[in-house]
């Protein structure tokens, strides 16, 4: 068995009282409490605080350029889709720089864990505005406040065709620790959207705003019914926050859906000799 | 001695690409050699598609000036090509469809009539015009219905039957009505089996070859057909081909997979690897090993796509912000593809870095026919060289960091970027238990954690450029030299113009000038001290290149110090011709 010191690298650099102590601490307890030792998981890490991370968590680990951690993942599962993939990304950096590559991977179902940390800003440019971020914010580079509407991450996700899609709240360990392991375990995409209040840059979206504002799931939430799924989702948009298993479905992974993969991962399988199949095309 | 250039020209979207790689085929079975081209709008329908043919009894890389066949299945053929016709020039055509002017060998088939005659699609009129072309050049009918019934075979023996019976009405027109013009295409006795491949073909077996597992790409002209071709092949090699959704989500992907122990490409053309740059820096800092196949068009932006040029050598060479290591290669020739695609994929392993493999248009889409006997050569000495890949730890304590020694944690951090006098660390694959580790984009120290520090810095970025200075002691190879070593006139140049300046040569020898040709493929990093020697005081060097900067002259000063004035230098989207060479000489 592992423990939380064995997935420990470097003390953290977050600011203190970010949201980030809390989703570090739940990914650990995660991999922990689902039996992982570091050798055990492949994580890539965007750009930004959340991305910082890299230093702070044991694991095979890439640590990517803002936006791109999706791809990434998408190539380590298909080398080894026996190992688990988690991407570990902000808002900005997933939704933003990385938008498009979050489309596509939902549609593809790739079997990726995707944990989101939603604060609505970038921290470590110092806090300007991030897709997230509540219509009118004002920011260093929005100064007369943004005029685009914040991107719904969990409709988004579920009409793209993610097969699992979750949210969460930064203060609400437990629960953290519980959607992230329900994630990891779904096979297909899941993704983990993590609201959390950036104490440094961003004084609307605080504790006090998100303790307001959240609640959890009724027990009686139909979360596989897609309807519901998009219904509940667009709550967002009135600034109300459901919190739990938002959707939940199953279709075959994208790895699932390739050959190839039928018997062994594609590093488990033997060198290609017949050339000459290959040739005869030519002759 | 058979020599000579046959062009089929039709309306695009009607089968002319299928048809020229069918005669190809046909010639290079019967025992010769081919090389051919073909030029095509970037559109799909209604423009002009025309595919040449220079078939030959000795090995050939360049295109003749003049056309020995014309196939014309409309009038647009002719009139675009009739300035390259000699009066022994043979024209096939349908003079109820349209009539031509001037002094040739007028070959009239009533393509409309055969194929409404025989209940058959516009489309058609290509085996016709095949089957008529057989006995133009006299080869043998059996030839083309043989390649007919292997086309066709999986859609059964009516099928098969009925398009025979087109090759045949065209080959037996001919035969009837004209008396047969030539017997260039007898059937040779002795065949030297060979392989009818362009370079993206070669691209795509030379990396099944080095055992390539994933290869990413989104579709781009002229570097398409490695996507399509190893995508068909998928089913019989596991290979694992992505079509993702940009470039830069292709070329990310390929680097997880190689993180993750695959070898991994991808393909593209210039817009595309501009998409791509921000990732070669990527794999430059985490040195993680990527084939970059780097298809180029006439640029900027979207260019003439379908048309060909080397516009992109020195933003390849640049590619990727910050310093760190990166390797160019070039072929020249389809065969040149192959072993360079080989040795790519190990220099990418051994040296943790990404290699550019160069093509353009002219050598990406034209075919050239590959002795099998070399492909098999090349097959049997191949090794793959993983470099200083671990699947796992056998020297324990070379791994312990301070951290691992004074703990009793379960999982040891692996020194990824251990400092190595060759400047090359081990590389772990990601899984092994008992370690961990991480590919940094961030400067970084031996264990991969980040750093802002000086010295660490300063270590790991000499560390990164000694690989280089590795890499020019054991792999860099000088270029080729072609042609007289005592000769005053020497050309140099890289990539597909090869075949050209190779029968310029052959010309200016005709004619009693004597020259060299210094053949660049291992373009960057450049051996300094080594290449200047090539280069001799009194000697008249001329730089040829297909783009308007020079931009090999531009690399080679930079790179060696050593500056060529005189140029001949094209960038009107066509390919250098051995004439042009000869004629500014």
């Amino acid at each position: 068995m592992s423990n939380i010191q064995d997935f420990s690298g470097y003390n953290p650099t977050w600011c203190p009282g970010c949201g980030d102590w809390g989703i570090g601490l739940a990914i650990k307890q995660a991999f922990v409490q689902l039996g992982y030792d570091p050798s055990m998981v492949g994580v890539v890490f965007g750009i930004g605080c959340s991305g910082n991370m890299n230093d702070f968590l044991n694991a095979y680990a890439i640590h990517s350029l803002h936006g791109r951690a999706l791809p990434n993942a998408i190539g380590i599962k298909l080398a080894n889709h026996k190992l688990p993939v988690i991407a570990i990304v902000g808002d900005g950096d997933c939704y933003g720089e990385g938008g498009n590559h979050f489309l596509h991977a939902c549609r593809g179902n790739h079997d990726l864990t995707v944990i989101v940390h939603d604060n609505g800003v970038y921290g470590l440019t110092t806090g300007q505005v991030a897709p997230t971020a509540t219509k009118g914010f004002k920011s260093k580079s929005t100064p007369a406040g943004i005029i685009e509407i914040p991107i719904n991450p969990l409709s988004l996700a579920i009409t793209s065709g993610a097969t699992f899609v979750a949210q969460s709240f930064a203060g609400d360990a437990n629960n953290t620790i519980a959607l992230i392991k329900a994630a990891i375990a779904h096979k297909g995409f899941s993704l983990v959207n993590i609201l959390q209040p950036c104490v440094t840059f961003n004084k609307v979206n605080t504790y006090q705003y998100y303790l307001q504002r959240t609640y959890k799931l009724a027990l009686d939430y139909n979360k596989n019914d897609l309807k519901t799924a998009v219904e509940k989702s667009l709550e967002i948009n009135a600034e109300k926050f459901p919190l739990g298993v938002i959707y939940q479905t199953e279709r075959p992974t994208f790895t699932d859906k390739l050959s190839q993969l039928n018997d062994m991962t594609l590093l488990e399988r033997e060198r290609f000799l017949d050339f000459e199949k290959l040739m005869k095309d030519f002759i | 001695m058979t020599d000579f250039n046959w062009m089929i020209g039709g309306e695009a979207g009607f089968g002319i690409m299928t048809t020229g790689v069918v005669f190809s085929k046909i010639a290079t079975r019967l025992g010769y050699h081919i090389f051919d081209y073909v030029e095509y709008p970037s559109l799909i329908r209604g423009g002009h598609n025309a595919y040449e043919i220079h078939v030959s009894d000795v090995e050939v890389g360049h295109l003749k000036p003049t056309i020995d066949v014309l196939v014309c299945l409309n009038k647009e053929t002719f009139d675009k090509h009739a300035l390259r016709l000699t009066k022994d020039s043979v024209v096939v055509y349908d003079e109820t469809e349209f009539k031509i002017e001037g002094d040739y060998k007028k070959v009239s088939i009533p393509f409309k009539k055969i194929v409404a005659d025989l209940k058959g699609q516009a489309v058609m009129k290509n085996t016709i015009a095949l089957g008529a072309s057989m006995a133009v050049v006299g080869a043998p009918l059996d030839e083309l219905l043989k390649i007919i019934e292997e086309q066709f075979a999986r859609k059964g023996e009516t099928v098969v039957s009925f398009n025979k019976e087109f090759a045949k009405t065209g080959f037996d027109f001919v035969t009837k009505n004209s008396p047969q013009v030539n017997k260039w295409l007898i059937k040779k006795d002795k065949i030297d089996p060979k392989l009818v491949l362009t370079g993206n073909e070669a691209f795509s077996l030379g990396a099944v070859i080095s055992d390539c597992r994933l290869y990413s790409a989104y579709p781009m002209t002229p570097s398409s057909s490695v996507l399509t071709v190893l995508a068909s092949w998928q089913a019989k090699n596991n290979m694992i081909v992505r079509h993702a959704e940009d470039e830069i989500s292709v070329i990310n992907t390929a680097l997880g997979a190689s993180f993750a122990g695959a070898r991994a490409a991808v393909g593209t053309s210039g817009g595309g690897f501009a998409l791509m740059v921000e990732t070669v820096s990527l794999a430059g800092i985490t040195e993680t090993p990527l084939v970059v196949f780097l298809s180029q068009r006439p640029g900027p932006a979207t260019g003439m796509p379908t048309w060909t040029e080397q516009g992109d050598l020195l933003f390849t060479v640049h590619s990727g912000h910050g310093e760190f290591p990166k390797i160019v290669l070039s072929p020249g020739t389809a065969e040149e593809m192959i072993e360079l695609t080989g040795k790519a994929f190990n220099l990418a392993d051994v040296y943790q870095l990404p290699v550019i493999v160069m093509s353009d248009m002219f050598l990406s889409e034209g075919h050239k026919s590959v002795s099998k006997k070399f492909v098999d050569n090349f097959i049997a000495n191949y090794k793959v060289n993983r470099g200083k890949l671990l699947e796992k730890i056998t020297n324990d304590k070379s791994q312990m960091t301070n951290q691992d020694k004074n703990s009793n944690f379960k999982s040891k951090n692996f020194l990824r970027y251990k400092l190595a006098e060759d400047g090359i660390s081990e590389r772990l694959i990601p899984g092994v238990p008992g370690y961990f580790f991480q590919a940094n984009s961030y400067e970084h120290i031996e264990d991969g954690h980040t750093t802002e520090e000086a010295q660490p810095r300063i270590d790991q970025v000499n560390k990164r450029a000694k690989k280089w200075l590795t890499y020019l002691q054991q792999d860099f190879k000088l270029p080729e030299f072609y042609g007289d070593k005592d000769a005053q006139l020497v050309f140099v140049s890289w990539g597909s113009n090869k075949g050209a300046i190779i029968e310029a040569q052959r010309q200016l020898a005709e004619k009693g000038t004597k020259t060299g040709f210094w053949h660049f493929t291992h373009l960057y990093p450049m051996d300094r001290e080594k290449v200047k020697t090539l280069f001799k005081k009194g000697s008249r060097y001329v730089l040829i290149e297909n783009n308007s900067w020079g931009q090999f002259g531009k690399l080679l000063a930079a790179e060696t110090g050593i500056t060529l004035e005189e140029k001949i230098l094209k960038f009107d989207g066509r390919t250098i011709t051995a004439e042009e060479i000869v004629k500014k000489i």
